[in-house]
């Protein structure tokens, strides 16, 4: 025979319905989101994968400064290495964007034509997808290259281009003022030779093991240098256009999985404490069912089996989003930062794994947790209603204030237990909430930090020193090191008597390092840096000084004779110029890069462009809000069912009332967010800085003050919503409740 | 089936304030026969209930029903002693909230490989009418009636009940004990009735009294009454 017991669970299904619905909804969002994070994360890192030998991506690449020779092609075909040429010409077009612009290819870095067609003529072009999102360009609008205009035919992801990095050692990639194209051969010539870059890409023919790819690379650069002269290169594991974009996905993987426990965990304890309240009030039913010889795993089943109905059927539904709806928003988000190839979905075993089965066990030990010591207790106390390991002989004694306030004291000491659970899950929201509401304006005060702390308003960085007539220039020198985590250091060797570098601090011999390096880093005063050469086994070590204030870049500052002493360069040797003015008497060919606040900039935009989706956070947050308060405001109000009744027997009105409960769980959840600010700024922190480690350069972490009262407001926003939906049960709480017999 | 108790002491709290509660208690309860513990509060007539029917442990003696000895068993043993040999009927009705009353009465049968049919069942509780309704809808009377029920639907080898009309007014009280008396005889279970209302036991086989936790009188009770003719 089938237990009758669980005829009740849909009455109480129906009976709880709002309770249900709310844990069930927002379970199916989080699990949907994070299935569909999972699923995507999963697909595209297959398509990715998969894209290498699909488009046939190259192994490396290197600019020439003229043509390759024969000798080099034979050289480099004697080490199984095939070459392809790549030539590019940069063009800036309107709203200063910048297009590397190459020929249509057929055997290396193939490409995937989104929509529309590649270029047929000579005044067609096709255009990364996510430049022409980003800049609202679309199939038939026409661009205007060196005064000819170009019609955009297809739109496309270039297999070497997954992200966009302009130069490999940018800070972020820039899909929004940079963008690679691809012409007809006619198309291309017909641009000219200016800017012509003699870039190849090589497929190496040997299978080189991942610990002996630096070999191997340095191997090659070396027959090129012997034949050519070297301007560029570039082998594909170190190239962030290809690797970056692959490296990233799933990279937010943890986070998301330990957001998603943390969720369940929070949830599943809040179903657990309201199942647990109801088996207080259900004690003397359960201790009668015990002593008639229902075993203890029966009603521990029976308890337990809706807060798992609920959770397996938001994890199904959730799933269903996930390969479905939610699969679409989180590849929005990739397809927002990244030019990925088209998305195929594929099965993913992990994500049912990470959504499914482990949120379910996770729900089952919780409950199993909660309620199985609980159930544990002999027949005997249940039918006493003696649920409590220790027996309180005396209660908290409270002599002051008034008599509200004392009432409402007793009902968070009644409640404890509970209270708790609202405060880690106002914690959990009031994390989630910062980083929808921090993380934009933290973006926002770092471009304007980089602006304001800019050491001049132009950096000019030369191919060869060439000389200027204006006065605002000031000669520096500049290179790139990197470090242990072969991340890009730009190393400044400024002139005495600087008007753009303050560098009091900076001692004979050693350097400044920039703030950001610093943070970073967690540099301090008389560490001493181990900076390498990218292509050469050459290491530098440099001792700080001090600190530079620029959050800009990862920079090192030292004195120019000293950088000269470093890096074996003459007296006289600079690479660039600093200037708050722009000048006009270089000879283009001998600029290499102009540092202006838009490129200094560029990557905050990027990374706000690409943030799009943290907004959800803030919306996600609420909703937990108001589900956290709604469930256990709920669960007192129905502990205290028979005291609400004769409090209105007594002749308190319903508002009165409501200021008693509600209240307590007003002061309860101001009081979680007033200690929980502090906390989870923290632990914000700690996420963040662990979150930027990953990336190339740093963010200033700063949190807009604002921010601070927002998330008070929308505190309370939640709690009204939550109050107002406990005053409709109160309000419909009968008299008669306080002499019915509960059982 | 045959209730033996053979010296049950029992003893609650430690040191000073330890109390005994029961203080060697022998008894035997015939087979399908009613017997009623009287006693004033605080006597120990409960306690030994809550130990005939496996809910409290005695700190030493024996009870036994039938060949099953209760002793040393663990919670999972009684768990079973008690789905195999009690129905419990207490004061207060503790009846399932959200289960009608046929439901009700089917978690007693659930418990059971060979259930009383529960259609006649409900006619023979005169729940009939009422078997589709909630718990909330009922009189005290129907409560314990559906309560009754639920504990001899699993036909039960000895029926303890711990003040079954406490709670409720003199007419109904005689009903519930007629109902029980009825059950006694139609269905053949030893019954054990804990009150402190003296003229039930007129309606027993057997008559246990107790004071602090000893046994005053145990006596066979020649002239038993029907419940119905009960006053008091």
């Amino acid at each position: 025979m089938k237990n009758p017991l669980y005829r009740r669970l849909p009455r109480e299904l129906k009976k709880n319905i709002g309770k249900y619905l709310a844990l069930f909804l927002f379970l199916t969002v989080t699990i949907g989101f994070c299935s569909g994070f999972f699923v995507a994360g999963g697909s595209m890192k297959q398509a990715y994968e998969d894209s290498f030998e699909k488009y046939n991506i190259e192994d490396g690449h290197f600019t020439l400064y003229s043509e390759a020779t024969d000798e080099l092609k034979d050289a480099l075909k004697a080490e199984d290495i095939t070459i392809s040429e790549l030539f590019y010409k940069e063009r800036t077009i309107s709203n200063e964007r910048v297009l590397r612009i190459y020929k249509l290819r057929n055997d290396v870095n193939k490409v995937d034509v989104m929509s529309g067609r590649l270029p047929e003529k000579s005044d067609e072009i096709a255009l990364d997808r996510l430049f022409c999102k980003n800049n609202s360009l679309s199939i038939g609008d026409s661009i205007n290259i060196d005064g000819r205009d170009v019609k955009i035919t297809g739109i496309a992801a270039l297999s070497d281009y997954s992200a966009l990095y302009r130069n490999n050692s940018d800070f972020m990639l820039d899909s929004i003022s940079f963008s690679v194209a691809l012409v007809t051969d006619d198309g291309f010539d017909e641009l000219g030779d200016l800017d012509l870059h003699y870039n190849y890409a090589w497929l190496d023919g040997k299978t080189t093991p991942e610990n002996k790819q630096a070999e191997r690379a340095e191997e090659i650069q070396k027959i090129i240098s012997k034949y050519g002269i070297l301007t560029d290169y570039l082998p594909q594991f170190l190239n962030q256009a290809i690797k970056f974009a692959g490296n990233d996905v799933g990279r937010d993987r943890i986070m998301v999985q330990w957001l998603l426990y943390i969720i369940i965990a929070v949830i599943g304890f809040a179903a657990a404490i309201t199942t647990r309240s109801t088996v207080e009030q259900e004690a003397a039913v359960i201790g009668t069912l015990r002593a008639t010889g229902f075993k203890r795993t029966e009603l521990l089943r029976h308890y337990i089996v809706i807060p798992l109905i609920t959770a397996a059927a938001a994890a199904i539904v959730g799933n269903i989003l996930g390969y479905t709806v939610m699969k679409e928003v989180a590849a929005s988000m990739y397809y927002n930062s990244y030019s990925f190839p088209t998305l195929v979905t594929v099965w993913n075993a992990d994500a049912f794994l990470l959504t499914t089965v482990i949120p379910l066990l996770l729900i089952f030990v919780i409950n199993l947790f909660v309620l199985g010591r609980m159930l544990r207790l002999p027949p005997l106390q249940f039918l006493r209603h003696e649920l409590k390991k220790k027996k309180k002989n005396r209660s908290v004694k409270l002599s002051f204030g008034r008599f509200f306030t004392r009432f409402r004291l007793r009902i968070i000491i009644q409640n404890i237990p509970a209270y708790i659970l609202l405060f880690i899950g106002i914690f959990v929201a009031n994390v989630m909430l910062m980083f929808g509401l921090a993380l934009s304006p933290m973006v926002d005060n770092f471009a304007q930090t980089v602006i304001d702390t800019k050491i001049s308003d132009y950096q000019y960085i030369l191919k060869a020193p060439y000389e200027t007539k204006n006065e605002a220039a000031e000669k520096f020198a500049i290179t790139e090191l990197q470090n242990e985590r072969e991340e890009s250091i730009s190393i400044y060797g400024i002139s005495e008597n600087s008007k753009y570098v303050k560098k009091s601090d900076l001692k004979n011999g050693k350097v400044l390092v920039s703030d950001s390096y610093r943070d970073k880093y967690g540099i301090k005063t008389g560490d001493k840096l181990k900076l390498s050469e990218k292509y050469r086994d050459k290491t530098y070590e440099l001792e700080v000084s001090g600190v530079y204030s620029y959050p800009g870049a990862l920079c090192v500052f030292m004195d120019l004779s000293d950088y000269h002493t470093l890096f074996e360069q003459d007296d006289d040797f600079y690479s660039g110029y600093f200037s708050n003015e722009e000048i006009t008497d270089i000879d283009e060919r001998y600029i290499a890069t102009v540092i202006t606040v838009t490129e200094l900039t560029a990557g905050a935009n990027q990374l706000k462009d690409s943030m799009g989706m943290v907004a959800l956070f803030g919306v996600f947050a609420m909703a937990l809000y108001v589900l956290m308060i709604f469930i256990l405001a709920k669960m007192v109000t129905e502990k205290n069912t028979k005291s609400i009744s004769v409090l209105k027997i007594i002749g308190y009105s319903n508002r009165e009332i409501g200021s008693l409960y509600n209240y307590s769980t007003g002061i309860v959840v101001i009081l979680s967010m007033l200690i929980s600010i502090p906390l989870q700024t923290f632990i914000f922190e700690k996420i963040y800085y662990m979150m930027m480690r990953e990336f190339n350069g740093w963010i200033t972490f700063y949190i807009a003050p604002w921010v601070y009262p927002v998330m008070i407001v929308c505190g309370c926003i939640s709690f009204l919503i939550a109050y107002s939906l406990e005053m409709r049960r109160i309000k419909k709480i009968p008299k008669s409740e306080a002499i019915k017999g509960i059982e | 089936m045959k209730l033996v108790l053979e010296d049950i002491h029992k003893s609650f709290g430690s040191g000073d304030n330890r109390t005994e509660v029961l203080k060697g208690i022998s008894c035997t309860v015939e087979s399908g026969s009613i017997c009623v513990l009287l006693g004033p509060s605080g006597s120990g007539k409960s306690t030994l209930l809550n130990i005939i029917g496996g809910i409290e442990t005695a700190d030493s003696g024996i009870v036994s029903i039938g060949d099953d000895i209760m002793k040393d068993m663990n919670e999972k043993k009684l768990s079973l002693y008690r789905r195999r040999h009690l129905g419990y009927v207490f004061q207060s009705y503790n009846l399932v909230p959200d289960l009608t009353v046929k439901e009700n009465i089917e978690v007693g049968a659930y418990l059971s490989d060979d259930p009383m049919p529960i259609d006649e069942l409900l006619n023979m509780l005169g729940l009939w009418e009422h078997r589709n309704k909630m718990p909330n809808q009922l009189s005290g009377g129907q409560q314990q009636r559906t309560s009754i029920g639920r504990a001899i639907i699993k036909r039960p080898d000895i029926l303890l009940c711990d003040e079954p009309t406490g709670a409720l007014d003199y007419n109904t009280s005689k009903e519930i004990l007629k109902l029980i008396e009825d059950i006694n005889r139609t269905c053949g279970n030893t019954v054990v009735i804990v009150t402190h209302n003296d003229a039930v036991k007129n309606m027993a086989d057997r008559v246990i009294k107790l004071r602090d936790g000893q046994i005053r009188s145990d006596k066979l009770n020649e002239t038993k009454i029907s419940a119905a003719d009960l006053e008091w």
